[in-house]
């Protein structure tokens, strides 16, 4: 778990405050995205966490150790870290690069070797093919994912990720999401992801923190902050889909009627959807198919009716009925 | 005038020969000293407790490159008379600001995403100069030593006019006695002996480049 308490860090030179009294916790196996603007603190938030910068005030602890009493490059060896520009080192191949912190380690060679050609493969590239190049011989998108690599190499508990998807294009980009979000449902990592694509903030966070000129205006779970934005600027940072993006975020039954007795369940129709669906995707199968209604299943047990007129109404209300 | 070349060839193959290991001694032992003093000094320079210091050390630098080498022989020969130690001593201060000059600037120009990445990584200051911050500053810092090689290799003729022999004492014999013939075969050997050097520690600094920079240039050439 990661805690900080009223962290702050005015740069030398700047008058305002790069992190301005920021409180803020994530929980193990937490993904907690930081979203904002350029120039909003989150790279100076994440660069924290692992020492790179040091707070002017405030206290930020790992697993209730505070950090200001450890070793920097220790602490940092515990941390994954994927920087947003990226930073290969260029005199290294690409498998020494991602090997860098298990040789830091001092990780038996054989077990380095395996643990490279497996990131490689997890990152979608060809470990013969990529391993043995350098880096001004790889593609922006390519680098990148040997970056997110090297930060995984020594399977720390905690990731920091500052734009890791940034440079690939929206195809890999989306693989790569969908795969941190499956590998981190074994590896229940801590991850602190940055990001200024709401849309990946959304998909990807546990809980999201949105931040302004170093200050947090708003923290929760994605659903939460879609539906009770803060104020007019979480409002725009949400864009202009924001009902759609609420049915992205809401389960198909918790908009249903669930049927009363075992007669209407019976005459449930054809089209069907699963309990933990997103509305969105019973809506995408009611076009579909033409139709105003669809079943909502608990596996093979229909359990409820979702109707078009009960997710009109709900993006409706939530959006406060405004046009 | 006309040419001796029978002078001339006497002086190419018995007279200069004796003197090139005068003179490369003339060479190696200031290069050395110089490597050994502004190596340090520019890597000191480029730690973030001297950096504030830079400008003002490669002023101090920049003056020893402004001072003729017979200036320094002049100005300690109070102390040290003349002959062959004001000679390597003045050598040294000349050859001394190529090599500092470039150390910093490879240093110094070492991405600093990449330093950053290596510290997020948790390397330490040491891990990071020795594997991450030299690799990369080599070639540059070789350019610098060749330059200085170079440099010295021709100013050391002038250690003859102090008495510090070398290949000077045939070069400036021939100007007193306009023998042109054995300034030419003094300054054949002081080319050769420039090129081979130059050569020599461009081999070195193939062998210690990074792979990265010479495939890189391998690449350009064609
Ligand atoms: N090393 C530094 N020295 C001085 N000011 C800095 C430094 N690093 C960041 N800043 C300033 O602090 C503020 C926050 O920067 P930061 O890099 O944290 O923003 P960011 O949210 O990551 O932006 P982006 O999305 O563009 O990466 C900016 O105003 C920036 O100019
Ligand atoms: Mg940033």
């Amino acid at each position: 778990m990661i805690q900080l308490e009223q962290v702050s860090k005015t740069f030398r030179g700047s008058r305002q405050p790069a992190v301005d009294r920021i409180t803020l916790r994530v929980k193990q196996g937490d993904i907690c995205v930081l979203v904002g603007p350029s120039g909003c603190g989150k790279t100076t938030l994440l660069r924290m966490i692992n020492r790179l910068v040091e707070p002017d005030d405030g206290m930020i602890t790992v697993d209730g150790r505070s950090i200001a009493q450890m070793d920097p490059p220790t602490l940092r060896r515990t941390i994954g870290y994927v920087i947003q520009q990226v930073g290969l080192l260029p005199h290294r191949t690409i498998a020494q690069n991602i090997a860098l912190v298990p040789e830091l380690l001092k990780w038996p060679r054989e077990k380095t070797a395996r643990r490279v050609a497996a990131l490689l493969e997890m990152m979608d590239l060809d470990p013969g093919e990529v391993g043995h190049k350098y880096p001004h011989q790889l593609s922006g998108g390519q680098a990148q994912r040997v970056g997110v690599a090297r930060a995984l190499a020594a399977d720390p508990p905690i990731m920091l990720m500052d734009e890791p998807f940034a440079a690939v294009d929206p195809i890999v980009r989306v693989r790569l999401q969908d795969q941190l979000l499956r590998l981190q449902q074994t590896m229940q990592k801590t991850i602190c992801f940055v990001t200024h694509d709401i849309n990946e903030a959304i998909k990807l966070g546990d809980h999201l923190v949105v931040l302004k000129a170093g200050r947090m205006v708003q923290s929760g779970t994605p659903l939460d902050i879609l539906t009770q934005p803060e104020n007019d600027f979480v409002l725009r940072l949400l864009g202009d889909d924001r009902g759609v993006k609420i049915l992205d975020q809401t389960r198909a039954e918790t908009l249903m009627d669930p049927f009363a007795d075992a007669a209407a369940q019976a005459a449930a129709n054809g089209h069907r959807v699963q309990a933990i669906d997103p509305v969105k995707i019973a809506l995408e199968r009611m076009m579909l198919m033409n139709t105003d209604e669809i079943t909502v299943c608990e596996g093979a047990r229909p359990v409820g009716l979702l109707r078009w007129n009960a997710i009109k109404a709900h993006v409706h209300r939530i959006s406060g009925g405004a046009s | 005038m006309n040419f001796d070349t029978t002078l001339f060839l006497q002086a190419l193959l018995h007279r200069a020969p004796g003197h090139i290991a005068e003179h490369l001694q003339l060479v190696l032992i200031p290069l050395t000293l110089a490597v050994l003093i502004a190596m340090p000094a520019g890597i000191l320079l480029t730690r973030p407790a001297y950096r504030r210091q830079a400008e003002r050390v490669m002023s101090v630098f920049n003056a020893g490159q402004t001072i003729p080498p017979l200036a320094v022989i002049a100005l300690f020969f109070p102390f040290m008379g003349l002959g062959y130690g004001p000679a390597v001593l003045a050598l040294t201060i000349y050859a001394l600001l190529p090599i500092a000059r470039n150390t910093v600037a490879a240093i110094a120009s070492v991405p600093e995403e990449v330093k950053e990445a290596a510290r997020g990584m948790g390397m330490t200051p040491g891990e990071i100069f020795f594997r991450v911050e030299l690799p990369l500053s080599i070639p540059t810092i070789m350019t610098g030593i060749k330059t200085a090689a170079v440099l010295t290799v021709s100013t050391a003729v002038l250690a003859a006019l102090v008495g510090g022999k070398g290949m000077g004492a045939i070069i400036f014999a021939g100007i007193h006695f306009f023998r042109f013939e054995l300034v030419l075969a003094g300054t054949l050997y002081i080319g050769i002996m420039a090129i081979s050097l130059e050569r020599g520690l461009a081999l070195l600094e193939r062998k210690l480049t990074p792979p990265h920079l010479k495939s890189a240039r391998r690449r350009g050439t064609i």
